[in-house]
């Protein structure tokens, strides 16, 4: 009887305040966002006035937006399907045992713990058409004299090139965390009954990570859709605007014109498509 | 699963070829900060030449000291604001249950899922009415915003699976709730405790975008100076390769150190 009064006590004296510093935190940038959005607000004038909607009218009716959606469209695409791709492959090689395969875990895991901006400037530096060991070098071997980044095809192609570079390790470490989860006895059974490897692959390994996969695929389109420091670093959004995704149409809008009405509204809108995609893929997968 | 025969070389070839593509840039960095900038320009590069580290003493001799300062200042300060405030709260979310707080774990995380451009807003207006923009104290608020709920979450999952009898003892022998976590689940969850440390330090130190949006000069981290310099039309290769090997550093120490946790903090403690 003492004990669960006791308990009952603890309760609110631990919970309530852990409860309100939580929803403080989490919620005030989301109801300041969303009171924002619906503002004709910029930043550096003191008077601000009620938009209604006309921030996301604004917003979503402009070519830039368009634009900027299709970039995103294909970056996003591109760096889920190649880091997913090249993450599988190398969870299943490094499924195996063998000497030193710890180290090069380790070393593979570098270009994901790196910071973004430093990733970045690795991969403009190494395409640079002047001093880059590939622009510079490998490249005019091949022929190839243009600029990487100074062309809209070929930049986006590079900072997807770089996203992948920086953001599969991230895919090889959760598929690996998956695969070692699956009984090795289900893999002898197979052999035994003569399955080749490209066999377990479809018929077991594959049909037993689909959570796992599922999950990589929600994490990384997250990710993917809210990248900015690569390419920021890479190409700032250039040449022209061929590499601006959303997020740096927003940084644009709300830290270059201090818009930050628009920006908000820009937010949200990606918020709302964040959700509907996950809870999407969530229900997909049945996680 | 055993790779055999044809599999097998593909496994090893595709390997090498990645291990290839993914450590070349960044040792090709670490030679050009070596070089001096006429060095940098010979093409084709040449691997042996005589190494100067007169790029890394333009980094600290010039001024560029006091950016990695702040960086480790943010990143530090945030450690232990995030520990104070997370592991109380990780422990009374994991102990006491309530219909409220069943499905915090989405609603915890839901900041690191929304673009970083809306987040910053309401903390870039806060900073500029305190007057703060431009000092780590804008960038500390920023990342803690991310780095609280995360720390909360994380810890929360590894407190669940400590059995509640090892408390029980001591609240019968009339412990307080605050003494048996401190004497005795922080010294049971100190490998989660680090890992969640390590988590926090490396985001902080490689945050870009509220740091970039917050400061501009005095406050500065080091991924801000890496973005400048590198957006800037002027290039001093080797200094700038020197600054970004520099900030590279921890990633070096901690892909060794804890990448088996790392998955579970990267992956917002979904998979373990």
């Amino acid at each position: 009887m003492r004990k669960t009064s006791l308990h009952e006590r603890d309760k609110y004296r631990f919970l309530v305040p852990t409860v309100l510093v939580c929803a403080l935190l989490v919620s005030f940038p989301f109801v300041y966002m969303l009171y924002t959005s619906t503002q004709y607000w910029i930043a550096l004038r003191p008077e601000r006035s009620f938009a209604g909607v006309g921030n996301y009218r604004s917003v979503l009716l402009s070519t830039e937006f368009r634009q900027s959606l299709l970039t995103t469209v294909v970056f996003v695409i591109a760096s889920v399907i190649g880091s997913i791709v090249l993450g599988f492959a190398l969870a299943l090689v490094l499924n195996e045992k063998f000497r030193g395969r710890n180290v090069i875990r380790a070393l593979l895991t570098i270009p994901a713990i790196i910071p973004p901006a430093a990733a970045g400037f690795t991969w403009k530096f190494l395409l640079n058409r002047d001093v880059g060991l590939i622009g510079g070098f490998f490249l005019p071997l091949l022929g190839v004299k243009r600029a990487l980044l100074g062309d809209p095809g070929w930049a986006l192609f590079s900072v997807i090139l770089a996203d992948v570079w920086c953001q599969t390790p991230l895919m090889f470490l959760i598929l690996l965390a998956g695969l070692q989860a699956i009984p090795v006895e289900l893999f002898d059974a197979a052999r035994i009954d003569g399955a080749g490897f490209g066999q377990v692959l479809v018929r077991i390994i594959i049909p037993l990570l689909k959570r796992v996969l599922g999950l990589a695929v929600i994490i990384r389109f997250i990710f993917a859709f809210t990248t900015f420091d690569v390419i920021f670093t890479m190409t700032g959004g250039g040449p022209g605007i061929a590499t601006q995704t959303l997020p740096l149409l927003g940084w644009k809008t709300g830290f270059l014109y201090y818009d930050l009405g628009q920006a908000a509204a820009l937010a949200v809108v990606m918020l709302l498509i964040t959700v509907f995609f996950s809870s999407t893929l969530v229900r997909m997968v049945k996680l | 699963m055993k790779l055999e025969g044809r599999w097998r070389l593909f496994g090893i070839a595709f390997l090498m070829i990645y291990l290839l593509f993914s450590l070349v840039p960044i040792v090709w960095v670490i030679i050009s900060s070596f070089k001096t900038h006429y060095q940098t320009l010979i093409m084709p590069p040449k691997l042996f030449f005589k190494p100067t580290i007169t790029a890394y003493k333009n980094v600290f001799l010039g001024g560029m000291g006091k950016v990695f300062l702040n960086s480790t200042k943010v990143a530090v300060i945030d450690i232990f604001a995030a520990m104070i405030f997370g592991i109380p709260a990780a422990y009374s979310l994991a102990r006491f249950k309530s219909k409220v707080t069943e499905n915090i774990g989405f609603w915890l995380l839901s900041l690191r899922m929304a673009p970083a451009f809306g987040v910053v807003i309401p903390v870039y207006i806060l900073m500029r009415r305190f007057h703060l923009l431009d000092t780590t104290v804008a960038v500390n608020a920023a990342h803690l915003l991310i780095n609280i709920p995360f720390a909360v979450w994380l810890l929360k999952s590894y407190i669940e699976e400590i059995p509640v009898e090892i408390e029980e003892s001591a609240l019968v022998d009339g412990a307080t709730r605050f003494q048996t976590l401190i004497h005795i689940i922080l010294p049971v969850s100190m490998p989660m405790v680090v890992t969640v440390a390590i988590l926090i330090f490396i985001f902080s130190w490689n945050e870009l975008f509220f740091a970039f949006v917050l400061t501009s000069s005095e406050g500065m981290t080091v991924p801000v100076l890496v973005a400048s310099l590198a957006g800037s039309m002027t290039f001093n290769w080797p200094l700038l390769c020197a600054i970004s090997v520099c900030s590279m550093v921890p990633a070096f120490v901690f892909a060794f150190v804890v990448q088996r946790h790392i998955v579970r903090g990267l992956t917002l403690g979904a998979i373990r």
